[in-house]
This record gives structure tokens, C-alpha cells and sequence, in this order.
């Protein structure tokens, strides 16, 4: 096995929030090996997001620390790790050819060099003849692209996804998420995925992570050696849905339960 | 066109019944046009009031300090405000009802504290300029999108970067908006503490016209005093239109 690239070594984090304190991870450990493709999965608030923001180093961490290429996060890291939120949060003022060159404008990667880079993106994107739309005009999928480009564009080894399709109708996610899986084949990138979709989370993983309710911690660890594209009628890929299912139900159910 | 002609229309009947009216009734208080295009010529070819210019370049500049001290002090108080959570909490509330309070009852502080020159005109024009700018700082900063900077941060951006490539683009057009209201409120604060107590500007000159009662000399003042208000909120408007498309 290749050395781990992302190394999470007991962590836990909690938020004090206006009805009192929550511990959104408590003790996770987790080793991600460079090149996969790494789902995590579990109710709402079981602190994946959380879990995302202490990798991005947008959350410090109280407890345990994060380590990328063997060096602990001390903050956001552009060179290393890109983040594509369930928010989208493009620039409503930039184009989609700007929104994508965004991160590249920070690194003070020269104008013309960035545009080249932004522009080559937007064929793989779905978006050539959007170049030079504003957000507003484009589709929830589209923006959604233009996000996931604006990652892409920095060119980082890792690349962490939280619920990028969460906010799409269900034939628009499965199209993106086949459209991912390509890009992703294509490049030696590290993606850390977080999901509610039990079937995304099956078609496109190499491993899924199950957390449970809050705090979150780790509950199980599912590896998937199943060749892409996966036919997802297949008996193996439903027993293994039934697997999965059976260790999430009992945690969402423990999460409804909480009044979440 | 129609409306060109439509506008034109209702323009010529209003001076029409004004017209009427002033005759009918008493044409020293009422001044018809025909009695105010004549002293307005004479005001123009400097007959009537020889000081003219001087006393419109005096007020032009009381207007130009007034607002720039308020579009300086209204930026610094609405960012520290705005970007300091617990100051904005602290003083926030105390500044919005202070603006509910009609400016005017200052103003007689103000001629005691700074006299009937410039000075007090210029501090009751910043005063009614800077709590518009302020405000829509305030909410200008509180409307942009908190995931905006939330993407920055993550994409390396530092506190000055995301200030300059998200907190301005996303808060402008607000912004802009406060600034055209700051600079109203200053031409109007500016004109009206002449009027109120003053040795020289238009609203001198409008006081001493009124005062000796030659109301066509008067009206004319007030014709060429709008005039200049008129022009500088055109050209607020067109600064406006500019940011706003920068900003689409």
C-alpha cells in the first residue's frame, strides 16, 4: 500500500453554539492513500462537514491533529487541497471563466497564463460556450461545474467535496457524478466526498466511510474493488447497497431521534 | 417621443395656471413666470446680484468639503462597525437612533460651536451626508454572502484580499446607493444652515432676496440653486449606473 497521503489522528472538535455546546467529531482516525476516491457518509450533523473543514483548514481542530504529505494543516492550503462546497458560492460579479480563474488570481498566476489554464477547463466542464456567462444565468448543475472547476483549476493534489450535488434533481446528480468519475480516472487527484446518497456514494467510491450520529465518529470502513463504470442492478452492488443501508439506518434513526 | 410631448404638456399647463394665478391673485407673492424669466436673466448676466459667481463657487465648496469629510468618516465608522462584530453590536443601535432624530434641531448647536461662516455649514452638511453612508456601509457589508468569503478563505485568500475581491465587489452597489443619499443630504444640509443663518452662499443670497421681498430675484436664486443640485445628483446617477454595471 502507497504511503497515506491525508492522515487524521484522533480528532475532535466541538462548537459552541446559542443552545450550548455540541461535539461535532469526537476521536477520528482515518488514513486516506494518494489517488482515492473516498466517500464519507452518515446522518445530518454527524459533522462530515466538519470533518471537511478541519482537512481544508477552515476548522482547527481541539483535539488531534490533521496531517497532509506528513505536515499538520495549519490553515487553508491552496497549494495542496481545493474544496468544492454544496454552496457553490460563485462570484456573482465574475464570469464563469473569472470564477474559475479565481484561485489562480490569489496565487498571482499571471493574467494571461490563468486565463489559458481556466479556458482549457471548460471543454471537460460542459461549459464552452458559457465562457463568459454570469452565475445567475446558468443552471444549479452549471454552477455547480463552474465550482468544481474553480477547484480544478489550482491543480492540487487533493481535492475535498462537500455534498457538491446535494442541491440537484436526481437525474442531474447521477450525469454529474458519472461526469466526476471521469475526470477524476483521468488525473491522479485525492478526493475526500461527502454524501447522503447511499448510490452515489457505491457508484463512485473507492472506499465510503460510515459516521455515526453526533458526535461523529467513525463506524465502519467499507472498501469497494469493483470495476468503473458499475452497473448498479447488479446483485454484488445491491447486497453491498443492503450492507451499507443497514449501518447508516440505525444511525440516521438515532439522529432523528435527537430532534435533528 | 409621446412622452417627451406628454411631459412637455403637463410642464406648459402648470406654468399656465401659475400664470393665472399669480395675476389674479397677487403677482409680488406669487411671482409669475413672466416676471421670473426676466429677473432670472438679469440674475445670469450678474445684474440683479453681481456676487453671484463668488457666493456659487462658496457654496459649491462648502458642499465638496462637507461631503468629503462624510464619505471619509461614513466609510471609516460603517467598516469599523461593520467588521468588528462587538463594536457594531455596542454602537450600531446608538447611530440608527441617532439618524431618527430630524437633523435640524442641531443646527443652532452648530452655529454656536463653529460661527456663521463656512464651518458650520459645511459640519451640518456632513452631518446629514455621514449617517446615510455610514448606514449603507453597514448593510452593504452585512449582505454579502458569508459563503463568499467562506470560498476565499479557503482558497488562501488573506483578511486584505478577501476585503478587496469579495467584501467591495459584494457590498457596491449598496454602497453606491448610500453615497448618492450622503451626497443629496450634504447639498441639503449645506443649503438649507445658509438659509438658516449666514453671511454669504446662494442661501445668503436667497435670504436677502427674500427678505427685501424682490420674490422674482428670489425665485430666480432658487431656479439657479436647483440647477446645481439637479447637476450633481445627474452626476451621482451616472457614477451609480457605472458601478452597478461593474458589479452585474
Amino acid at each position: 500500500m502507497a504511503r497515506p497521503l491525508i492522515a487524521i489522528e484522533g480528532v475532535g472538535r466541538r462548537f459552541v453554539t446559542s443552545s450550548g455546546a455540541v461535539e461535532a467529531v469526537r476521536d477520528v482516525s482515518l488514513s486516506v492513500t494518494e489517488g482515492e476516491f473516498c466517500t464519507i457518509i452518515g446522518p445530518s450533523g454527524c459533522g462530515k462537514s466538519t470533518l471537511l473543514g478541519l482537512l481544508g483548514g477552515l476548522v482547527v481542530p481541539d483535539a488531534g491533529r490533521v496531517l497532509i504529505a506528513g505536515t499538520a494543516v495549519r490553515g487553508p492550503d491552496p497549494r495542496s487541497v481545493a474544496t468544492v462546497f454544496q454552496d457553490p458560492g460563485l462570484f456573482p460579479w465574475r464570469t464563469v471563466v473569472e470564477n474559475i480563474e479565481f484561485g489562480l488570481e490569489l496565487q498571482g498566476v499571471d493574467r494571461q497564463t490563468r486565463r489559458r489554464t481556466a479556458t482549457d477547463l471548460l471543454g471537460p466542464l460542459g461549459l464552452r460556450d458559457f465562457a463568459a456567462k454570469y452565475p445567475r444565468e446558468l443552471s444549479g448543475g452549471m454552477r455547480q461545474r463552474v465550482a468544481i472547476g474553480r477547484a480544478l483549476a489550482i491543480d492540487t493534489p487533493i481535492v475535498l467535496m462537500d455534498e457538491p450535488f446535494g442541491a440537484l434533481d436526481e437525474q442531474t446528480r447521477m450525469l454529474m457524478g458519472e461526469w466526476l468519475l471521469e475526470i477524476w480516472r483521468r488525473t491522479t487527484k485525492t478526493v475526500i466526498f461527502v454524501t447522503h446518497s447511499l448510490n452515489e456514494a457505491l457508484a463512485l467510491s473507492t472506499r465510503v466511510v460510515v459516521m455515526t450520529a453526533r458526535p461523529g465518529r467513525i463506524k465502519s470502513v467499507l472498501e469497494l474493488l469493483q470495476p468503473y463504470p458499475r452497473a448498479m442492478e447488479s446483485p454484488e452492488m445491491v447486497s453491498l447497497r443492503a450492507k451499507l443501508w443497514s449501518e447508516i439506518r440505525e444511525e440516521s434513526f438515532r439522529a432523528m431521534g435527537d430532534g435533528a | 417621443m409621446r412622452v417627451a410631448l406628454a411631459r412637455a404638456a403637463i410642464v406648459a399647463v402648470v406654468l399656465l395656471a401659475w400664470e393665472i394665478a399669480a395675476r389674479v391673485g397677487s403677482p409680488l407673492l406669487y411671482v409669475p413666470p413672466s416676471a421670473a424669466v426676466p429677473a432670472l436673466r438679469d440674475l445670469l448676466l450678474l445684474r440683479s446680484y453681481p456676487d453671484l459667481p463668488e457666493n456659487l463657487l462658496i457654496t459649491t465648496r462648502e458642499i465638496v468639503v462637507a461631503y468629503g469629510l462624510a464619505v471619509a468618516a461614513g466609510l471609516a465608522v460603517g467598516f469599523a462597525l461593520g467588521l468588528y462584530r462587538t463594536l457594531g453590536r455596542v454602537y450600531g443601535p446608538m447611530l440608527a437612533a441617532l439618524y431618527a432624530v430630524p437633523a435640524v434641531v442641531w443646527y443652532p448647536s452648530l452655529m454656536l460651536f463653529f460661527g456663521l461662516d463656512a464651518a458650520s455649514k459645511i459640519a451640518f452638511g456632513f452631518l446629514l451626508g455621514f449617517f446615510p453612508i455610514t448606514l449603507a456601509t453597514l448593510a452593504g457589508i452585512r449582505q454579502v454572502n458569508p459563503q463568499l468569503v467562506t470560498v476565499a478563505r479557503a482558497f488562501g485568500a488573506r483578511p486584505a484580499t478577501v476585503f478587496v475581491k469579495v467584501l467591495v465587489p459584494g457590498m457596491l452597489f449598496t454602497l453606491v446607493g448610500g453615497l448618492r443619499t450622503g451626497l443629496a443630504l450634504s447639498v441639503v444640509g449645506v443649503i438649507v444652515g445658509e438659509i438658516l443663518g449666514s453671511k454669504a452662499g446662494m442661501g445668503a443670497l436667497i435670504n436677502h432676496a427674500y427678505g427685501l421681498l424682490r420674490t422674482a430675484d428670489y425665485v430666480a436664486l432658487v431656479v439657479v440653486t436647483l440647477v446645481v443640485v439637479v447637476a450633481t445628483d445627474a452626476a451621482a446617477s451616472l457614477l451609480e449606473r457605472r458601478a452597478r454595471r461593474w458589479t452585474e
